[in-house]
């Protein structure tokens, strides 16, 4: 065997763990590390002789009725069991009798409960999204189903704009609403519109996964069903309904768990008596509190945390038999024009309008301001992008460096985060044991606020860890940009490769080793081929995070070279939102581009 | 064999990565720390990075931070100005100087009295130089009434008035602080969170200025009361003020200067100074400690507070200018507005009091 071929040889054959490694140093330098030391500062090492540790920054807030209502007397004493369960029986007597209301829980109530409000409006607005996409045909459906991306690398800035745009008082929605004679609703600093804009972020999440798990349900077996005297109805619940249940619950857990830590939205369209547990360490942050902001911080992730390991015990149990791909044929949405007044036909088209405004209204509203000057229509927001990027001096934001730097951080991302994500995707799917918590940690960037990793990012990498000596170990840079995106991404690329791979049939990798393949050569021949799907899905979304990511990019992109589309985004904004949308307008329609793009070439691959 | 190659070669590859990422700090004398003071070189020569806010380089009108470099770097043939976006302001420097990590830059530009008052209550040696140590030739235009450092290493060079801005067209001028609380302005209100915001900030300590700080948070119940929407940031607020969401919002005396600028109807944009007053919220700038060329530094804040400076960035960044002598425009003495009487708290009765006020004042709102 040649030199070369002995170097390949050996990369082939440690190729999988090498990744893994690389991938576990990434993960630990810019996001555990950074994460570490943020939430170090919640417990304090008591000095003597052991030394002590003491944890009253975190006591201080589970006692503090402002963060935990009711709760703080439980936790103030957490042994008097006999007082606590008494507490209760009292109070649910006096709730029976009609006497007192619901118990408050502080902001860690109130945040759990505009996740879960949030969590069901997501999925009651995308599962129907996912039904038209997986069963009917219509012309644009594919580009339609690229595009249930989109929202996730639009920056929040830029949704706020759109929605108050078309839920306020001057809005799309009133007009309509004044046009049928109805009375106008006044919704932003509503509850309500930061429940409508969770939806149109997380919606198309819940759409996104479903209708990948609604395309691989095995059509044969609701035939058999169905052969064996089961109704439509009853072959659905019995057959379909489980094969789904797994996608969907994976969509309303991330929105809860996203929702669960949302902030840039309830800044921007509610008003402060919204907040959450995350506005709060943003504030706490900011005015450098922060052994307050990390015993609260502390507590966010274990919630998410939590969640994120009860649902990967769930999906493992979930992922016993292996499932055909032949799913089930679509049907033509309009046959014919009559065909449109049947009952499902007028409930799609129902749809179709709640979901065009909630989705389709920020949007276009955001477009229409790029263009809509004082005195009519006007090019003048985009002869200003032109006119900044020809005469813009050093120091100023220009138009092209933003686009360029997002695809190139984009890209880069996708090269780091498919082989991360689908190394831990192969290392967690193996049977051993500790394989949930495991899992679990891998998951650590969802679970973890993005306040938390920026600061943590700015006080570790970039400020540099001390190493001793006057050495310290610095991160900075688009070396440093693509690495934390990558960290953000490469959980999505795992949880859309963990499925299909975990119901791979292991005796194909297992003939082709025992016909001589490498461990590599497996995974390229026979497994990726069949987890194709995932691996696209996976694509998107890492694209996606990549393009849309602001936090960590604002703080890790020193200097004025590397800013991207959502920085510039923010940095036009003034009194006039004109520039601002029309580099929103830019950034919207470079990443639809890219989406169609992935999404084609990946759907190539899959059939290829 | 092959195992140990594969092995060598991975970890040289990492090795080398890693290396890159490895820095080592000069640890420089910082010249010009203690007491002494600076004299002025017969030429200045070099780099000189000043940090600052986003908006003073890159705002969508025109900001002034291109025409400062381009006017300094010809005043100082040999100097080169570099612009330094600080994207969390002096917090990132306080940081910087708590974790013993380089800073780079040598004068801040932006600083407001808040600012001093963290950074002081942060790090146990100043951030900051005395401007005592050198002699600025245009000090002595600075408005007595806007200097707000003690020990005078802040340097106000402009200076804004936080008030209501409103549409005529929807409600009556407020006259004053308690009118707002009356049931012709219900729900016509948007302010900012004082924990996040200038302007909400300084809304806030007006309100603790004209009700005391025992009686601000009733002040505030009666506002809430009054459906009063506090968004997250200045932006937010006037966005949803600019799409007619509400017809008054927490904002600039300087508010017409830009709305004349870009045509707007005035109706939109009149300016309101309940009971004659408006807050201050001077800008300042300050040399570093940690400063490579102190003396530079000193010359750039005497030329940002030079007549033409002055005027050049006033009309520019939409604020007053901090001196006597600026060159300023008629146009923009007329819709520039100022108050009767500007409402302030110096650095020592927001020293100990700040964090207090904001906090219980968040805590009022957010328990609502």
């Amino acid at each position: 065997m040649s030199r070369t071929g002995r170097a390949v040889a050996a990369l082939e054959h440690h190729a999988v763990g090498t990744v893994a490694v690389a991938a576990a140093v990434t993960v630990a330098l810019v996001f555990y590390l950074p994460v570490g030391i943020v939430l170090s500062e919640a417990v304090t090492v008591v000095p003597g002789v052991p030394p002590g540790v003491s944890v009253a920054p975190l006591i201080d807030v589970l006692t503090d009725e402002f963060y935990v209502g009711a709760l703080a007397g439980v936790a103030a004493d957490p042994l008097a069991v006999g007082r606590h369960a008494g507490n209760v029986l009292d109070w649910a007597d006096a709730f029976l009798a009609g006497e007192t209301g619901l118990p408050e829980f502080g902001l860690f109530g109130f945040t759990a409960y505009q996740a879960l409000v949030s969590t069901v409006a997501s999925v009651a607005l995308g599962l129907p999204g996912a039904y038209v996409l997986a069963r009917f045909e219509f012309p644009g459906r594919r580009t339609l189903r690229s595009l249930t991306i989109l929202p996730f690398i639009l920056p929040s800035v830029m949704v706020a704009i759109g929605f108050v745009a078309t839920f306020g008082r001057e809005g799309l929605l009133n007009n309509s609403l004044a046009a049928v004679g109805l009375p106008p609703v006044d919704l932003i600093g509503s509850l309500t519109v930061v429940v409508v804009a969770h939806a149109f972020y997380n919606a198309p999440l819940v759409t996104r996964v479903t209708v990948a798990a609604w395309e691989t349900v095995d059509a044969r077996a609701v035939e058999t069903a169905r052969s064996l005297g089961a109704s439509r109805r009853r072959a659905f619940v019995d057959v379909v309904v489980p094969q789904l249940l797994p996608a969907v619950l994976t969509g309303a857990l991330l929105t809860f768990v996203f929702t669960f830590m949302t902030f840039p939205i309830v800044l921007a369209l509610g008003g402060l008596d919204l907040a959450t547990v995350e506005v709060w360490v943003y504030a706490l942050l900011r005015n450098l509190n922060y052994e307050e902001a990390a015993a609260l911080a502390v507590l966010e992730t274990a919630v998410s945390l939590a969640l994120t390991y009860a649902y990967l015990r769930y999906e493992a149990a979930q992922a016993s038999g292996s499932r055909g791909a032949t799913p089930p044929d679509r049907v033509p949405l309009v046959p014919s024009p009559r065909a449109l007044l049947s009952p499902s036909r007028l409930a799609v088209l129902a749809y179709a309008a709640v979901a065009a405004l909630v989705f389709l209204g920020p949007i276009v509203s955001m477009v229409w301001t790029s263009v809509a000057g004082p005195d009519g229509p006007t090019l003048a927001y985009y002869e200003f992008l032109v006119q900044r990027q020809v005469e813009g001096t050093a120091v100023q934001t220009k138009p092209w460096p933003a686009v360029r730097n997002s695809l190139t951080f984009a890209l880069g991302t996708l090269a780091v985060a498919l082989p991360m994500g689908v190394a831990v995707a192969l290392v967690t799917t193996r049977e051993f044991r500790g394989r949930t918590v495991l899992g679990a940690i891998a998951m650590g960037p969802i679970a973890v606020s993005g306040i938390v990793t920026g600061v943590g990012l700015l006080l570790g990498p970039v400020f540099g860890i001390p190493l001793g000596g006057g050495y310290r170990l610095q991160v900075t840079g688009a070396v440093a940009v693509v690495a934390a995106h990558a960290v953000a991404a490469y959980p999505f690329v795992t949880r859309s490769v963990a499925p299909p791979l975990r119901r791979l049939d292991p005796a194909m990798v297992e003939s082709a080793r025992a016909l001589g393949a490498s461990r590599a050569r497996a995974l390229l021949d026979v497994e990726l081929p069949l987890i194709a799907a995932g691996v696209v899905a996976g694509a998107a979304f890492a694209f996606a995070i990549s393009v849309g990511e602001f936090d960590s990019t604002v703080i890790l992109a020193e200097g004025a070279d590397s800013y991207t589309m959502p920085v510039a985004v923010e940095r036009y904004r003034g009194r006039r939102l004109g520039p601002a949308t029309a580099m929103g307008t830019v950034l919207l329609a470079v990443t639809s581009a890219s989406f169609v793009v992935i999404d084609r070439l990946g759907g190539r691959f899959e059939r290829g | 064999m092959r195992r140990r190659r594969f092995l060598t070669a991975t970890a040289g590859v990492a090795a080398t990565t890693v290396a890159g990422c490895i820095t080592q700090s000069d640890d420089g004398d910082d010249s010009g720390s203690g007491d002494g003071t600076l004299t002025t070189p017969e030429s200045f020569e070099g780099e000189l990075t000043v940090a600052t806010y986003g908006a003073f380089v890159d705002s969508p009108s025109t900001s002034p931070g291109g025409w400062v470099k381009e006017a300094f770097e010809e005043e100082y043939p040999d100097v080169t100005l570099n612009w330094e976006v600080a994207e969390n302001g002096v917090t990132e420097f306080v940081q910087r100087a708590s974790r013993d990590a380089s800073i780079d830059a040598d004068v801040y530009l932006g600083l407001n009295v808040d600012d001093l008052v963290v950074a002081d209550r942060e790090l146990d040696d100043s951030l900051f130089m005395s401007s005592d140590a050198y002699a600025l030739d245009n000090g002595d235009a600075v408005r007595d009434d806007l200097r707000f450092d003690p020990q005078s290493r802040a340097v106000p060079y402009d200076t804004g008035y936080i008030t209501l801005v409103y549409d005529e067209n929807e409600v009556d001028e407020p006259t004053s602080l308690d009118a707002l609380t009356t049931d012709p302005y219900q729900g016509t209100l948007l302010a900012q969170n004082a924990q996040s915001s200038d302007p909400g900030r300084a809304f806030m300590l007006w309100t603790v200025n004209q009700y005391s700080a025992d009686g601000y948070l009733d002040y505030w119940r009666d506002l809430v009361d009054n459906d009063v929407r506090i968004f997250g940031s200045w932006g937010d607020a006037y966005d949803a003020y600019s799409q007619g969401q509400r017809p008054m919002v927490v904002s600039y005396s300087t508010d017409q200067v830009y709305a004349n600028r870009n045509d707007q109807d005035m109706s939109r944009h009149q300016v309101a100074f309940p009971n004659g007053q408006a807050y201050a919220n001077p800008e300042g700038m300050a040399v570093f400690e940690a400063s490579d060329s102190p003396a530079l530094g000193f010359e750039f804040l005497d030329f940002v507070l030079s007549p033409a400076a002055q005027g050049e960035i006033a009309v520019r960044n939409v604020q007053l200018p901090a001196t006597d002598h600026a060159d300023l425009t008629d146009e923009f003495d007329q819709y520039a507005l100022e108050p009767d009487e500007a409402v302030v708290f110096d650095y020592d009765e927001l020293a100990g009091n700040l964090d207090g006020w904001v906090s219980e004042w968040a805590r009022e709102i957010a328990g609502n």
